[in-house]
């Protein structure tokens, strides 16, 4: 063991990574049932100028009174002022913050994560592939990328839900479908209203869009997103689609509880999604067993 | 801290009591103390009390660092503002040995090497460490982790047992002003403290049996081969998932975080308590999934941590063979046995080629 640890006791106290700040809510919007999207300010108006995130990042949000969550932010960093959540209500805590309203309190930390790796992807074709809500963090991204459009060559939205009703940003998306440097592909699980068809290029499951892509792989970086089961079934189709490991993205969703690499529940293999993620390149499941 | 024999000096046995009660101005004082058959750090008054013929405590001196269930911050919901009532005292931990000090190191790592907690910094800067040597029982294997000895470890005093005297390390300034405050207590050492001090090092090492020290050569690397082994399986359908075995540990960090309003609902406090990899609960996300879902899962994740994980986090193990987890454990699991499964031979073979 080492001598050096002599200097991690003689350190002054640093600031408190710990320490959330106030932050009001002052936007909520009803994206599908059960999805809000909020739009949060610090009451600090030099930390609102100071803040700085990477599309992919995430940040610790205390939903006062039920506790602390981690989201991913879903603004672009392009975009200043506002740094807004997607988030699904799915048990106690976000059940609370889906009551509150413009005006409320919270709390925010972070960002945290390493986010993905924006200046490597600049200058090659871009593959962003959303499944349901992991549309959210990839938001972050695409608007990254359309708003410094001349850094990359294609860009590719592959997104897939239930149903037409699930679809996030659905405004928003509908006016990318419209635009010509960016090709959208969009699936839903099942095609039942005229909505649902209206909406849909196809009917199934996302990794049937894969051989749709007219890319070059070598040239192409890979941004995923969705729920758990569909990294598997994804990145199979992917690696055999020509996509190399190293240029597969993958944002994972583990249980988290201190954002900085302190509490342990985030834990792959030997990393911590925290820290040394959650993004990782599809190359990492050949070192982590139980990555995806 | 490294050791330098300039900074060594001897304390008569006799003088040891004396010693002990002049610790109190440091600060709080904690040491070990016998509870039935067992024993515990516990804060004590008088030297009496003190047992230093132990062999480990049930609990780690961890417990007097990072407090197995501790308030982070409250806040009034009102106005949001966090504020924290934490107020760290000066502590004196005395009598912890060699694994448990490495032990402190790890954590030492873990909170302050990136992202640094500046509670845990704010509490260790607080807190004087004062080792003593110890003769190994059956369970300790720290002889294979390489830290049966103070060396490499981070502490202020070190009281070696040479018989009639303890032989007393310097380690820091503080250790040292500590000494120099009591320094009638002491006498230089000569040339016999010397060799007895380093015949006691010979000594402790002749006290481990061949068959209780597991081979840890590699063994990050053993482990990424034996990934898909049996062995998990086997071991873990002992295994009753309580978690006695991360609770007792002086490495292990995990923790939970709640918020815990008052009755009124107007004050809330971020309490955050230690948890265990072996719960279930500890991977479940959103949608239901567990991603440790079988107990052999999260048998496996617990050495795979160990070995694999500290290593690649903070270059260091993160087992100093205490022996805590396999003494306390109700199946009786150990993980010497376990990782000398893991690379293909049982105890019974390994007496056979060393006899
Ligand atoms: C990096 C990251 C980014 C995320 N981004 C988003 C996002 O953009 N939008 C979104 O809606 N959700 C996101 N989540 C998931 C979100 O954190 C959980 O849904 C939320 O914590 C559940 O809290 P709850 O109290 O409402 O649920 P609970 O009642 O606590 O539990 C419901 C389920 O959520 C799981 N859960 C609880 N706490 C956590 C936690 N701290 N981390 C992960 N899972 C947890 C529980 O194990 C349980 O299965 C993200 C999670 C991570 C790790
Ligand atoms: S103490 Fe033993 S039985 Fe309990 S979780 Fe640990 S290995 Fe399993
Ligand atoms: S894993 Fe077991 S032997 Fe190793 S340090 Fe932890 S409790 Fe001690
Ligand atoms: S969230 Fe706590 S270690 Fe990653």
């Amino acid at each position: 063991m080492k001598k050096s640890l002599e200097k991690l006791l003689n350190k002054p106290l640093p600031v408190d990574p710990y320490l959330p700040h106030k932050v009001v809510i002052t936007d909520v919007e009803e994206l599908a049932p059960d999805h809000k999207k909020f739009s949060f300010t610090f009451l600090n108006e030099e930390l609102n100028a100071k803040w700085h995130h990477l599309p992919g990042q995430f940040v610790m949000l205390t939903v006062p009174k039920a506790g602390e969550i981690p989201i991913s932010i879903c603004s672009s960093p392009t975009r200043r002022g506002t740094v807004e959540l997607t988030v699904r209500k799915v048990g106690r805590k976000t059940e609370v913050l889906h009551r509150m309203k413009p005006g409320d309190l919270a709390a925010i930390r972070g960002p945290y994560g390493n986010g993905f790796p924006v200046e490597i992807m600049e200058g090659h074709n871009l593959l962003i592939i959303a499944g349901g809500l992991g549309i959210a963090p990839l938001r972050s991204l695409i608007w990254f990328a359309l708003d410094r459009r001349h850094r990359f060559k294609e860009i590719y939205i592959l997104y897939g839900t239930r149903n037409y009703q699930m679809v996030l940003y659905k405004e928003e998306l509908k006016r990318l479908r419209e635009r010509s440097d960016v090709k959208c592909l969009f699936v839903l699980d099942r095609c039942e209203t005229a909505e649902d068809r209206e909406w849909a290029d196809v009917e199934g499951v996302l990794t049937a869009l894969i051989p749709q892509v007219e890319l070059d792989p070598a040239d192409t970086y890979v941004a995923v997103c969705g729920p758990p089961v569909a990294y598997r079934f994804i990145g199979k189709e992917l690696l055999k689609n020509g996509y190399p490991e190293s240029q597969i993205f993958v944002s994972l969703e583990r249980k988290m509880e201190c954002g900085i690499g302190k509490c342990g529940h985030c834990q792959i293999g030997y990393k911590f999604a925290c820290v040394d993620g959650p993004i990782f390149p599809l190359w990492d499941t050949k070192n982590l067993p139980e990555m995806i | 801290m490294e050791f330098h024999i300039e900074r060594a000096k001897v304390l008569p046995k006799a003088n040891l009591h004396s010693f002990i009660s002049g610790l109190k101005k440091w600060g709080k004082l904690i040491a070990p103390v016998r509870k039935g058959e067992k024993f515990v750090f516990t804060h004590v008054e008088k030297p009496e009390e003190v047992e230093l013929n132990y062999t480990r405590t049930i609990l780690p001196p961890k417990k007097f660092l990072v407090p197995y269930r501790r308030e982070r911050f409250s806040y009034s919901v009102e106005d949001l503002s966090f504020k924290t009532n934490f107020k760290a005292e000066n502590q004196v931990i005395f009598g912890i040995h060699s694994c448990d000090l490495h032990g402190i190191s790890i954590l030492d790592s873990i909170y302050l090497k990136e992202n640094p907690d500046p509670r845990y910094l704010e509490v260790r800067k607080r807190t004087v460490l004062i080792g003593v040597s110890c003769v190994p029982d059956e369970f300790c294997f720290c002889l294979a982790t390489a830290t049966a000895f103070p060396e490499g470890a981070s502490w202020d005093l070190f009281l070696t047992d040479i018989g009639a005297d303890y032989f007393v390390s310097i380690g820091s300034p503080k250790g040292d002003e500590i000494v120099y405050s009591q320094r009638s207590l002491f006498r230089d050492i000569e040339k016999e403290d010397l060799n007895a001090y380093k015949a006691t090092t010979l000594k402790k090492k002749s006290l481990f049996k061949p068959e209780q020290l597991p081979d840890l050569e590699r063994i990050s690397h053993v482990v990424e081969l034996e990934y898909d082994s049996e062995v998990w399986q086997e071991e873990a359908k002992r295994c009753l998932g309580c978690g006695t075995c991360t609770n007792v540990c002086p490495t292990c960090f995990c923790y939970t975080s709640v918020d815990v309003p008052n009755i009124a609902g107007t004050e809330v406090k971020r309490i955050e308590f230690t948890t265990s990899c072996q719960y279930p609960y500890y991977s479940l996300v959103a949608g239901g999934h567990y991603f440790k879902a079988t107990r052999a899962d999260r048998f496996k994740h617990r050495y795979y941590h160990k070995l694999v994980g500290y290593p690649y986090q903070v270059e260091m193990l993160g087992c100093v063979g205490c022996g805590r987890c396999s003494a306390e454990c109700p199946a009786s699991i150990s993980m010497v046995e376990t990782i000398k499964r893991l690379r293909g031979c049982n105890e019974k073979e390994l007496r056979e080629v060393t006899e």
